[in-house]
């Protein structure tokens, strides 16, 4: 079944193949799972960013086993941030947990990271992940240093300015 | 009467003058605390400009800075040269941050003193409560005479830093952060510098002001700046961390402002935000980056978050004892 879902996936099976493809991509979390995956390696090789939206619990678990890839850090990372930031970065395919503290003053040099990874994973930007799941650290950075970033700055024009000097 | 006042104001001048200018010339001999006075006193009362790098765990970024004291009134220009451009231009405490490309200048007021070199609190003598302090090597850097200060903390719940000196005026041009496993986490160091006299007055004034027409005020973070009862304490913070101030702070997408207290050990300093746990965060988390922590400690319906230049079992023993002020 594998070698029908990878021809539906290429736009070469005949009708009754592909539709027994869908069929059993349909039914079996197997065949379901196979279907994410084929397509996220497929988005991965073209550089681009995978579309999948949940990829299974076997790859979330093998990138948890490799904490060293994604932080290198002297202590491991806790709890939910490195479930919600593996996660994502297994979804959305970033960097995470490397990149979000770091991206405080602009991007930070994240590239050495990705390149140890053997995962087929394309790094995106790492601004994206944790907004909607966690704080922003980046707010509280910037209160805590009163240093403002002029990215963090761009909501205050939502604000009521005062008047121009 | 007038005579006489006059008289006396004239014998005292050129003594304190004297005093003064003993004060920033003479080295303090051996004892390391007296250094780290003149250290905490050089970064506001002496001139200086140049660029100083700054490392802090994955992160790297580049500042040009000049400072000069003027009739004991502290002027100041930063520049961070990556990224975005922006400035802040200080006058004493008074911040103005202007943001070119967002034709934007905010006003605030420096709470604590975080930004290099000026790095200790305006009272080092109560850091030798916290740390060990002694005096390192003498060395030349930068084309300078330094005394190394060495602060090795007394528990866990903050880091080692090493203090390079400047011999002729005590300022510190470059700076490390150790963690417990002897890793360097941060550094600081200046890559050019000019001090004294060697420093152009009119280089603490801001360059971009003049680049925009019209700069739009923001003057609401200097309103937040005052220091408010949030309502909220920490009952058990790590010997030696007293809290300097508490406010109320508005935080991008949300919709009331946040409360936040500071706590410093009169090195090291951390923040703690409190604010509605929404959408509502069950588990604890935490990160580290160099040598700052960030911790989350979801509390029924508030959240609190710890963030600072301390390991992580400091951030937690704060974030877990805060709690609603009597």
């Amino acid at each position: 079944m594998t070698q029908e879902i990878s021809s539906l996936m290429d736009g070469e099976a005949p009708a009754h193949e592909a539709e027994s493809a869908i069929r059993s991509c349909s039914a079996s979390g197997e065949h379901k799972e196979t279907w994410l995956i084929y397509h996220a390696i497929g988005d991965a090789m073209r550089g681009q960013t995978p579309r999948v939206l949940a990829l299974p619990e076997a790859v979330i678990e093998a990138l948890k086993a490799q904490p060293t890839v994604l932080a290198p850090r002297r202590r491991a990372i806790d709890s939910t941030f490195a479930r919600v930031a593996l996660a994502a970065a297994a979804s959305v395919a970033t960097l995470g947990v490397v990149g979000w503290l770091g991206s405080q003053g602009g991007q930070g040099d994240t590239s050495p990271v990705i390149a140890k990874s053997s995962s087929p994973i394309q790094p995106v930007s790492n601004t994206t992940i944790l907004r909607e799941n966690a704080p922003d650290v980046r707010d509280y950075l910037a209160a805590h240093r009163q240093q403002p970033s002029a990215e963090l700055y761009r909501p205050v024009n939502n604000r009521a300015p005062a008047q121009a000097r | 009467m007038r005579a006489l006042v006059s008289t006396g104001g004239r014998r005292w001048i050129p003594a304190l003058a004297l005093g003064v200018a003993c004060g920033a010339q003479a080295a303090p001999g051996s004892d390391p605390i007296a250094w780290l006075q003149r250290a905490a006193e050089a970064a506001r009362s002496t001139s200086y400009g140049g660029t100083f790098a700054h490392s802090n765990g994955e992160r790297t970024s580049t500042v040009r800075i000049t400072h000069v004291n003027v009739s004991g009134e502290e002027h100041e220009r930063i520049e961070p040269l990556d990224g975005p451009p922006l400035e802040i231009v200080r006058k004493n405490d008074e911040m103005f941050c202007y943001f070119p490309d967002a034709k934007t200048v905010r006003l605030d007021r420096r709470v604590t003193p975080r930004f290099f070199p000026a790095i200790l609190s305006p009272t080092p003598a109560a850091i030798a409560s916290s740390y060990d302090v002694k005096l390192g090597q003498t060395e030349r850097v930068l084309g300078f005479d330094c005394q190394w200060i060495r602060l090795d903390p007394k528990d866990n719940l903050r880091y080692a830093q090493r203090l390079c000196s400047e011999i002729n005026t005590g300022l510190v041009i470059r700076a490390k952060t150790f963690n417990e496993q002897n890793q360097m986490i941060e550094l600081y160091t200046f890559t050019d510098l000019k001090l004294g006299r060697d420093v152009a007055k009119g280089d603490v004034r801001s360059i971009f002001e003049a680049r925009v027409k019209r700069w739009v005020t923001d003057a609401q973070p200097r309103e937040e700046a005052k220091s408010v009862d949030t309502g909220w304490a920490v009952t058990n913070p790590p010997a030696g961390f007293e809290k300097v101030t508490e406010l109320r702070r508005t935080l991008p997408g949300r919709p009331q402002p946040v409360s936040q207290i500071i706590y410093s050990d009169g090195l090291a300093s951390l923040s703690v935000f409190i604010e509605p746990n929404a959408p509502p965060r069950m588990a604890e988390s935490s990160s580290e980056d160099g040598t700052t922590t960030f911790f989350v400690h979801p509390m029924g319906e508030s959240l609190v978050s710890v963030l600072g230049e301390v390991p992580l079992a400091a951030a937690q023993q704060v974030g877990r004892s805060v709690a609603r002020r009597p």
